[in-house]
């Protein structure tokens, strides 16, 4: 407000200026007009943003809080997205039943479009190099009582276009979309307020908003993570991430009620072939970005054989074929010939890609120092970038705002001010070193099976095996990836 | 100071003759403090429940009070289960007051308790009390860095004698005055707060007579202090103040706490004297874990810091 008029002060005389401020003042004092302050700011609007203004809204105890839903892209055309039942997005991810459950508290599980969302009930894991497998199925008797989803997969959009019907139903949201954030920069104090501790989001255009607690879900290179000067640390795995979607020659080995997601581990990084409905299934492929430029410059006949490649072929195999330029259809077809293997251990064989699904991002991991600052919070991959291969992602930035929106119900129904940080401290307590073992998990496994030779390598392999063995043990892994497993966090 | 029969039982004592308050002020020895943070207050009136040297105690403290990591840190920590203990008096019978509340804090101190009632989602406003002038102006700049409090908390320079007594029946029109005015809602109120303050006040049952004016019929006074135990003598005096210095030194004088028997002792007398009717009091015994926070343990109010409500009937 006051940087307003300062920047006009330039052309306005000072009693001129001075009358503008007690006007706004009093426009402030107004019940009415209290434009630029609000409890929370949420930049970003991906699922872990619109999923903590969903929980908020639909909680009657913070459903008074004044929000605001900064977001650069336009989120009229996310929130009408629509394709042809046989058209799939390349962007999944996997929804753990308690990330589901979630979603269903708060409303907004009803909103996605419920035929395109494929629940998968078996995993099967395998070391590339050495064979060794362990096969995730529920055995007699050791299903949960939930049921025995393991979790689902779903295209973000779903989820993002879900989100924002349900957040339209519950209403109250100012939401400012087409919209860059400019800076953001500490309020000031007047004579009737103090908010020099308070954030002020600058939006291209002027709009300026006050934030009692500024909510960075903003991603991996968060500018509310900047402006805090909370520090992110980790590496680049020095791999991509090559998404497709992909149709096989049928339903799956299971039919359409029991689907089965597939993972081998390769030297160069796992691959993973996951049920969509019908005989759509999504790809995401860890690899070199050699391989992943590769992938993306071949046709489609050759982009189908190297993706059948990955899940059959010798590492060596594979290798040599992503010395190829093109012809990886004609090799696959001759050195398929000549490799024994079990077809009902593998996915069913890509028939076809959909056109222009296939795409590619770096893999990194990040972890944030703190989620918090004072009147900040951070979520989802503003907080955290895990590798791909647990498909944990997205369920830890729905824990995160499951965490973060029970923080500020406590706050608020306790008296106390949610952008401080000793009300948010909870929610770094209970997550963060949640997060942290996962990200270290998941760090360790693409470490360890990157390794392509060596002694690691039968060592490994009598870990899978071993697990595969041990009834108890597997059933305990299964639980903790559906995340309704004894919480050992 | 070291725990001694001679000082009990305290809230049988009535209020001194004339003088008697600024003879006894002194009496503590006086630990080095830091009194840049304002100047010293002026002595109080001989009649007020208000120690002089308590003032000038909390006075220093009052740059650090809002430091959730300073020396009001176990205040900080214990103004939820405030709000847990409110919540559960006012649920507990079907006569107490509604949404939306008026609250009295006596004590306001820096305004931990004061700030988060006014934002309290039940609350309408809140008016909060305290002798210090260098207190209330710590209080009232930090109210200031929340807009949403400014038309829902009045701070007043007051003690409890200063404060206007309610009149005894304030007509409905005026009351609603009161409530669109917003600033200094003048008594009777839905809630009378009186949070780690007993223990500092000289003459606790004139206090108490006093205060128990302001609660209006079907309203709670809801306190909160430390028994005085050979336990609570360790916890709060030895252990917090002169061995872990937790608690800043000279904060707590032992003979002064009062036990959870002696407050429901009070009230039935009031009763019976034919004072207000008070329903039956609810206590909650409260344990500082260090690292943890506090705790609620049953029947800890007979040994440390408990909580104490009690509502009045007619």
């Amino acid at each position: 407000m006051d940087a307003i008029i300062r920047s006009r002060g330039a052309y306005v005389c000072r009693s001129c200026t001075q009358r503008v401020q007690r006007q706004l003042r009093r426009a402030y004092t107004s019940s009415a007009a209290q434009p630029d302050i609000y409890d929370v700011v949420c930049v970003g609007g991906g699922p872990a943003g619109l999923s903590l203004l969903t929980a908020l809204r639909a909680n009657p105890v913070t459903a008074h809080l004044r929000i605001a839903l900064v977001e650069a892209q336009d989120l009229a055309k996310i929130r009408s997205w629509k394709l042809p039942p046989d058209r799939f997005s390349n962007r999944c991810s996997s929804l753990t039943p308690s990330s589901a459950l979630f979603l269903d508290k708060i409303g907004a599980w009803r909103h996605l479009e419920r035929d395109r969302v494929q629940a998968y009930h078996e995993m099967q894991v395998w070391d590339g190099v050495t064979g060794a497998r362990i096969e995730f199925d529920w055995a007699p008797g050791a299903a949960p009582a939930a049921g025995t989803t393991i979790a689902y997969m779903n295209e973000n959009l779903n989820l993002t276009s879900g989100l924002l019907r349900r957040l339209g139903e519950l209403g109250g949201v100012s939401t400012f979309d087409n919209a860059k954030v400019e800076r953001i920069t500490y309020g000031e104090e007047t004579d009737e307020m103090d908010l020099r501790e308070w954030p002020v989001v600058h939006l291209s255009g002027g709009k300026q908003l006050s934030a009692r607690l500024l909510v960075g879900a903003d991603g991996a290179n968060s500018p509310v993570r900047a402006f805090a000067g909370i520090e992110a640390r980790g590496w680049d795995y020095n791999r991509h991430g090559v998404v497709a979607t992909v149709q096989l020659e049928g339903e799956g080995w299971g039919g359409a009620d029991t689907k089965i997601a597939y993972q081998r581990f390769l030297p160069t990084g796992p691959v993973a072939m996951l049920p969509l409905p019908g005989n759509h299934s999504t790809l995401v492929w860890s690899t070199t970005p050699r391989n992943a430029s590769l992938l993306k410059s071949l046709s489609a006949r050759d982009f189908v054989a190297m993706v059948n490649a990955a899940f059959r072929l010798s590492p060596t195999d594979l290798a040599y074929m992503q010395t190829q330029e093109s012809g990886q259809a004609d090799e696959y077809a001759w050195r398929l010939a000549h490799t024994p293997f079990d077809h009902r251990a593998v996915p069913q064989t890509v028939a076809a890609v959909q056109e222009g699904t296939t795409a590619s991002f770096p893999l990194k991991l990040r972890h944030a120092d703190t989620y918090i600052g004072e009147r900040v919070a951070l979520v989802g991959d503003a907080a955290h970038t895990v590798h791909p291969l647990a498909g944990q992602g997205l369920n830890q930035g729905q824990a995160d705002v499951q965490s973060l929106a029970k923080t500020i119900e406590y706050a608020v129904g306790h008296g106390q001010d949610i952008g401080v940080t000793m009300s948010l401290a909870p929610y770094v307590a209970e997550r963060y070193a949640a997060n942290h073992v996962l990200l270290g998990v998941c760090d360790k496994l693409h470490k360890l099976y990157s390794v392509g030779s060596g002694p690691l390598v039968p060592l490994r392999s009598v870990g899978l095996n071993a697990v595969n063995a041990l009834g108890p043990l597997k059933s305990f892994f299964m639980n903790q990836a559906a995340g309704n497993g004894i919480k050992v966090f | 100071m070291r725990p001694s029969p001679r000082h009990l039982p305290r809230l049988l004592r009535t209020a001194p003759p004339a003088g008697r308050a600024a003879q006894f002020a002194p009496r503590r020895t006086q630990p080095s403090r830091n009194h840049s943070a304002g100047p010293p207050n002026p002595p109080n009136p001989p009649s007020s429940s208000v120690n002089a040297t308590e003032i000038s105690h909390f006075s220093a403290l009052a740059s650090s009070w809002w430091d959730p990591h300073g020396p009001s840190r176990p205040l900080h920590l214990m103004n939820p289960l405030r709000h847990d203990f409110i919540q559960a008096c006012l649920g507990s019978t079907p006569t107490s007051p509604g949404a939306p509340l008026r609250y009295l804090d006596v004590g306001c101190g820096g305004g931990i308790f004061a700030e988060s009632a006014a934002r309290h989602p039940s609350t309408a406003s809140v008016t909060a009390i305290d002798p210090s002038a260098t207190i209330l102006a710590v209080a009232r700049a930090h109210a200031k860095r929340d807009p949403s409090l400014r038309r829902r908390l009045t701070y007043l320079g007051e003690t409890i004698e200063s404060l206007p007594l309610p009149s005894p029946n304030p007509p409905q029109q005026q009351q609603q005055q009161q409530q669109q005015q917003h600033h200094s809602v003048s008594g009777p109120y839905d809630v009378v707060t009186l949070f780690e303050v007993i223990e500092h006040v000289d003459y606790p049952a004139a206090f108490l007579a006093r205060l128990t004016q302001f609660v209006a019929p079907g309203g709670w006074l809801v306190l909160s202090t430390i028994a005085r135990t050979w336990t609570s003598w360790v916890t709060t005096n030895l252990v917090a103040e002169d061995i872990l210095g937790m608690v800043p030194k000279g904060t707590h004088d032992w003979s002064k706490y009062v036990n959870e028997g002696e407050m429901r002792e009070w009230f039935a007398k009031d009763a019976a004297a034919g004072g207000k009717q008070w329903g039956v009091p609810r206590v909650m015994g409260v344990v500082f874990v260090p690292g943890l926070g506090w705790r609620e343990v049953r029947g800890s109010e007979k040994v440390g810091n408990y909580f104490f409500g009690v509502q009045r009937l007619a």
